[in-house]
């Protein structure tokens, strides 16, 4: 195990590496900072010294190099707008984020799982069209269309909920956050429940087709041989072997609630990392962008790695390479 | 006398619906076990002997269901159960064992816990009691070690260990009759032997009823003190083992016993029954053999019944082997 986990480790330093060489070139072929920075109507003079005081004069290798250096001694730039590390600004909104991503995947796994189960266990019923009519719905319809819709029509027409920003939060275990109000709450049902949509159509489609599969198991069949109840074959039987593959793409997905927060956050003004980064895009924030693209990517490294270590958990026919012989 | 009768099917008939009308897997079959009886099933795949011992345990799947006869278990009528009734007789008064051993059992769920699950689905026992019941029937059907054997997963056993856990596992609520559906069939020859002897004396031991469905004569013959023998749907000999196996009625019979390799002439070629089964779609007016049989004539454009030819011998042919020789 220890050396699988090594392993992994220093395929995931290669992996950084090679992004943040892609991103940094990326972004030096997207318009010029300076622009942003400082006034049109600003003499020649100052334009040389802002370019200089950000050490834009200077070749892209150089500037890579400097990058490089300062990212293995923790320093990944300041932030040319707030003129913070980018790293201390991305910490600062990383709890936002977190909160919703959590709880969006906690919505979609306990909303989408039992639909998927009733809908694998009875192919042709009603409620099984009504389900797959629905989470079809939630695959193909954009995220960001339905955000508006739903603050319409709760926030505007009925007026239940607010219509955006993060509201109070709490401090419980030394974790800040505003699942401990009531208006922290109030402020997340929407955003998370939006951020959500997908991701239960999505578990919905994965936990049918995963129910119908092991239902046609022999194993399910010597089971219901036993005499044994339906509501115990589903506990035993059939969850623990559908769990395994839902599991695996959660854990990615969990990645990309994260990483493509932006469209929700952005709608709700929800003050987390993709609010961040959107606004750095506009601004050619160059250092925020990388930090957080270099973070993303750093993010899914470790999600698939624990995704792995979970398989192997929940699996007892899986044992990892580098264990034993 | 009565009271010996352990099964008694009078005119079974189980359906699927197909675009083309249903089609009769099973097609008005009588059978009697009695106590302690070894009764062996013979055919094909295909020939129904499947879809029969399930319509036993009310385990056919839907669309397929039993549109005709009645099944009478212990004297009581069993054919209209609802659910929770066929719960209470499976795996507790009839047990299944199904034909391939390393699909029976759940990957992901330790042997001892599907063990202990089909007692305590009939028994309100303590898991301690229920893990004792285990230990003795593992050791029962020749499994040693019975405590480490408990925490192990499926994949660590051999195929034939693990069918040894799906019998035992039918032993332990020690059911009237064992529906053994090819126990055997997916393990090496010296592991059938083994099998064999071990189910041979376990329902002498017992006094418990065993029905062995299986497409090998030559198995049969080694367990079954009866034997019937299917064809399309419906039973076309029935008797005592060694009075059928001595001289068959059936030219279908006589059929697979002279294609049996013991039975073959060295340095010859093994004989066959010349075509297929039948389509069920699609059956013969009369006798369903008729099309492959040598002796067909007219006669066989009417279905003959099951009519017997001595005491312990019933045979559904118009013109039986025995009075042409």
């Amino acid at each position: 195990m220890l050396a699988f986990i090594l392993r992994r480790v220093m395929q995931s330093v290669v992996v950084l590496f090679v992004m943040s060489l892609v991103v940094f070139s990326m972004i030096n072929l997207v318009g010029d900072p300076v622009d942003m920075l400082v006034n049109p109507e600003s003499l020649p003079e100052e334009i040389d010294r802002v370019r200089r005081d950000f050490g834009l004069d200077q070749p892209a290798y150089v500037q890579y190099w400097k990058f490089l250096t300062g990212a293995l001694a923790g320093d990944l730039g300041n932030s040319f707008i707030f003129g913070r590390p980018a790293l201390a600004l991305m910490v600062e909104r990383f709890p936002a984020t977190l909160e919703l991503a959590t709880s969006a995947l906690i919505i979609a796994i306990t909303v989408g799982l039992p639909l998927g189960i009733y809908a694998g266990l009875r192919p042709n019923g009603w409620g099984t069209r009504i389900i797959m009519g629905g989470s079809v719905l939630g695959i193909s319809v954009p995220t960001f269309w339905l955000g508006l819709m739903m603050i319409i029509v709760f926030s505007v027409i009925l007026g239940w909920l607010p219509v955006s920003g993060r509201g109070e939060t709490a401090v419980f275990l030394g974790i800040e956050s505003s699942l401990f109000t009531l208006d922290g709450l109030k402020h997340l049902i929407l955003p998370a429940t939006n951020l959500a949509l997908f991701k239960i159509a999505m578990v919905i489609r994965l936990t049918r087709a995963g129910t119908e599969e092991v239902m046609a198991q022999d194993y399910i069949k010597f089971a219901r041989a036993k005499g044994l109840s339906s509501k115990r074959i589903v506990r035993a039987h059939l969850l623990p072997n559908i769990l395994i593959p839902i599991i695996t793409v959660l854990g990615i997905e969990f990645g990309t609630l994260i990483a493509f927060a932006t469209v929700t956050e952005s709608i709700f003004a929800w003050p987390g990392l993709g609010k961040l980064v959107i606004d750095a895009i506009v601004n050619l924030d160059r250092p925020i962008v990388v930090a957080y693209l270099l973070f993303v990517v750093a993010l899914f490294l470790v999600l698939n790695l624990v995704v792995d270590i979970i398989y192997a958990v929940l699996d007892p026919r899986v044992r990892l390479q580098g264990e034993g012989g | 006398m009565n009271q010996l009768k352990l099964l008694s099917i009078q005119g079974l008939r189980t359906e699927f619906p197909t675009p083309d009308g249903p089609l009769a897997a099973v097609n008005g079959v009588d059978l009697e076990v009695t106590r302690g009886d070894v009764l062996g099933i013979v055919g094909e795949s295909g020939s129904g002997k499947t879809v029969l011992g399930l319509s036993i345990m009310g385990l056919v799947d839907r669309p397929g269901r039993v549109t005709a006869g009645r099944i009478a278990f212990g004297g009581t009528e069993i054919t209209n159960y609802s659910e929770a009734q066929w719960q209470g007789l499976r795996g507790n008064r009839i047990a299944m064992i199904f034909q391939d051993p390393t699909t029976s059992l759940n990957p992901v769920q330790r042997i001892g816990v599907q063990m202990i699950e089909a007692i305590q689905a009939h028994r309100d026992v303590s898991t301690d009691a229920a893990r004792q019941i285990v230990r003795e029937a593992m050791v029962r059907v020749g499994i040693n070690s019975p405590d480490e054997r408990l925490e192990a997963y499926p994949h660590q056993f051999s195929g034939g260990m693990r069918q040894r856990v799906v019998i035992a596992t039918a032993l332990l609520n020690e059911p009237d009759l064992i529906i053994a559906d090819e126990p055997t069939t997916a393990l090496d020859v010296t592991v059938q032997a083994q099998i064999l002897r071990d189910m041979r004396r376990l329902c002498r031991d017992t006094g418990m009823a065993l029905i062995w469905v299986s497409h090998d004569l030559g198995v049969v013959a080694q367990i079954a003190h009866r034997v019937a023998v299917m064809y399309a749907g419906r039973i076309v000999e029935q008797g005592a083992t060694e009075v059928m196996l001595k001289s068959p009625s059936h030219p279908y019979t006589a059929g697979l016993m002279a294609s049996m390799p013991a039975n073959a002439p060295r340095g010859q070629r093994l004989v066959s029954i010349p075509g297929g089964l039948p389509q069920l779609s699609n059956l013969p007016k009369g006798c369903s053999f008729a099309p492959r049989c040598a002796h067909a004539t007219t006669a066989c454009d009417v279905l003959p019944e099951l009519s017997p030819t001595s005491p312990d011998h019933a045979v559904r042919c118009v013109s039986p082997l025995q009075e042409r020789s």
